[in-house]
């Protein structure tokens, strides 16, 4: 398999911080690559690191071959990059952004720049706006802006930093449509904490957890990997002592507790289908002091995976 | 090759000037294409200029030589305060707000980024506080006085006010690299403006290091202001005072250059 980017054992340490410990990560080329993991998990360095905009403390990488440390204009004349909180100079207007920042990648001819300008536009919705300074765009706007400065340049690389964030419902589906259309020409690499869009868009995923890589691989791979069966389970009451007792069996992997609305919802992950499908109920009605409203076995989702491994890691990131 | 870009010609290279041209372009777009280099003209005709003016066509009527002199005091002051307070932002300003690091996200060199910033500000301060107002200066000292002054003479003068002003926009964008807030960019090279008198006096010997002499004279006697020399057709008393701000300009850009490519976003 090609890979994309490729690193070894890459590490950022900031003073008695370790925001990325011995990072092995592994790109597929043409895949839309899920970058997860919760806030301070070390997302953003590795991106960061990718791009030569900081330096490893330890470790190497690769982006198309060359090395992030020495090779850093050349890697970044092929990526387009969409940052976390995109900032850019406020006394441009949409247009002259995308302007800018085609011609870090093309010479010309204007007339085709200036094509690709608007086609750039179009497609993130802002061709009504494009000669209004950005200075008076909401977080929204600028957001489409910055998935549109990212790929005017049709990127072999699209690196996209919470791509999703200040989108509305409408707006987050058009970054994920475009994502999908530039699926056979670019590989897209994105950090997000939307997991139903993760699952819905791409085929790879890696979980990033306090600096340290806590899985890799297709996502159906992983969804397959042994963790079992999920049951959702709503119940009314104060359930404390049920979890403990549930958690507490051998046929259980664990148990992820929410609240909404003054109800509980629980995720149970079991190991041994049969004996749950007998047992899981039973065991729930024993506590009169609770109401079981719902109870249905889930198909196993990401979301489960994500929790039961973020939570399942003990990591601590001092030194 | 990137798919669908076949109708380009592509930008190449990965050297130290990989961006410069952009980043020149929007840099002097934001001097020339905003309300940026009008704004500062009429503030420094306001500043400058209109007191001038005042003095040139009040009852007493300044004499051209002492017209002069007031201009270049004031231009060599009062600019370097300006151009402190321009550039302060200039590297800071970016780092702080993002923008640095989305433009070093794009195929740009960090020696690109900062030069186009020097070359860009110097070329807009330049024109705005040093050509039009010593322009404006000229018409007003040559047709309210008797002075004759030659244009290229002229012109020499208003170059060592240049000297003078690269010197702050060197020392401004260097702090910029080295520190992450505004305070140390603006205020070390102010407190340097301004204790240089103080420090003349101690140790009157440096004279031949510092910038103040290029525009301000500390003894008319003794060190006259360089450029006035220049505009008036006489001899300076040395030149060694521009050799030593011009070297200093330069050591404070190699600085700017190793501290930014050190820097991380």
């Amino acid at each position: 398999m090609a890979w994309v980017i490729k690193t070894n054992g890459l590490s950022k340490t900031y003073k008695d911080v370790q925001a990325l410990r011995s990072l092995d990560l592994e790109v597929p080329t043409n895949s839309i690559f899920g970058f997860l993991g919760p806030n301070g998990a070390g997302k953003t360095t590795a991106i960061k690191l990718m791009l030569g905009l900081i330096r490893p403390s330890s470790g190497s990488g690769s982006v198309f071959g060359k090395d992030i440390r020495c090779d850093s204009v050349a890697i970044r004349s092929r990526i387009g990059y969409l940052p976390q909180d995109p900032r850019f100079y406020e006394h441009m207007t949409a247009r002259q952004i995308l302007d800018f920042t085609a011609r870090f990648y093309f010479k010309g001819p204007q007339d085709e720049i200036d094509k690709r300008v608007a086609e750039t536009l179009e497609l993130v919705g802002l061709s009504e706006k494009a000669d209004r300074a950005i200075s008076g765009f909401s977080g929204g706007e600028r957001q489409r802006l910055g998935i549109g400065q990212a790929q005017v340049n049709y990127p072999d690389l699209l690196i996209l930093d919470e791509p999703a964030a200040s989108l509305d419902p409408l707006g987050r589906r058009d970054v994920l449509e475009v994502m999908e259309r530039l699926r056979k020409h670019t590989t897209v690499f994105y950090c997000t904490h939307i997991l139903d869009d993760v699952q819905r868009v791409s085929d790879t995923v890696a979980i990033l957890d306090k600096g340290v890589l806590v899985a890799q691989g297709p996502i159906e791979e992983l969804l397959n990997s042994g963790e079992g069966v999920v049951y959702k389970v709503m119940i009314k009451g104060d359930g404390r002592d049920s979890m403990k007792r549930i958690s507490s069996l051998s046929w259980v992997n664990g148990v992820n507790s929410s609240q909404r609305n003054g109800m509980s919802n629980w995720a149970v992950s079991v190991n041994d289908q049969d004996t749950a499908e007998q047992e899981l109920l039973r065991q729930l009605l024993l506590d009169e002091s609770v109401v079981v409203t719902d109870f249905r076995r889930n198909e196993y989702e990401l979301e489960d995976f994500f929790f039961n491994i973020v939570e399942g890691t003990g990591n601590d990131n001092r030194k | 090759m990137t798919t669908g870009n076949d109708v380009f010609e592509m930008q190449t290279g990965s050297g130290w000037q990989r961006g410069l041209n952009n980043l020149l372009s929007a840099e002097f777009g934001r001097w020339f294409k905003t309300k940026m280099w009008w704004i500062q003209i009429l503030v420094w005709t306001g500043l400058i200029n209109v007191f001038l003016l005042f003095m040139a066509v009040a009852d007493t009527g300044m004499p051209g030589p002492e017209l002069l002199m007031i201009f270049n005091i004031f231009l060599g002051l009062f600019g370097a305060v300006g151009v402190c307070i321009i550039m302060q932002g200039t590297v800071v300003g970016e780092k702080s707000s993002g923008t640095a690091a989305w433009v070093l996200s794009k195929p740009a060199s960090r020696p690109a980024f900062l030069l186009a910033k020097l070359l860009a500000n110097s070329v807009g301060i330049a024109v705005t506080i040093i050509l039009v107002q010593g322009l404006i200066a000229y018409l007003i000292i040559t047709l309210s006085t008797e002075i004759s002054m030659r244009p290229l003479a002229y012109l020499g003068g208003l170059g060592v006010h240049f000297a003078n002003y690269f010197f702050y926009i060197t020392l401004t964008l260097m702090l910029g690299t080295l520190f992450s807030h505004r305070a140390p960019v603006i205020g070390i090279p102010l407190v340097f403006l301004f204790m240089q008198q103080m420090i003349l006096g101690i140790v009157p010997k440096l004279v031949f290091v510092f910038p103040w002499t290029l525009t301000v004279p500390i003894n008319e006697e003794q060190f006259p202001s360089i450029a006035v020399a220049l505009m008036t057709g006489t001899d300076p008393y040395t030149y060694i005072p521009l050799a030593a701000t011009f070297c200093a300009s330069v050591v404070f850009t190699a600085v700017a250059l190793w501290a930014f490519n050190r820097q991380e976003f």
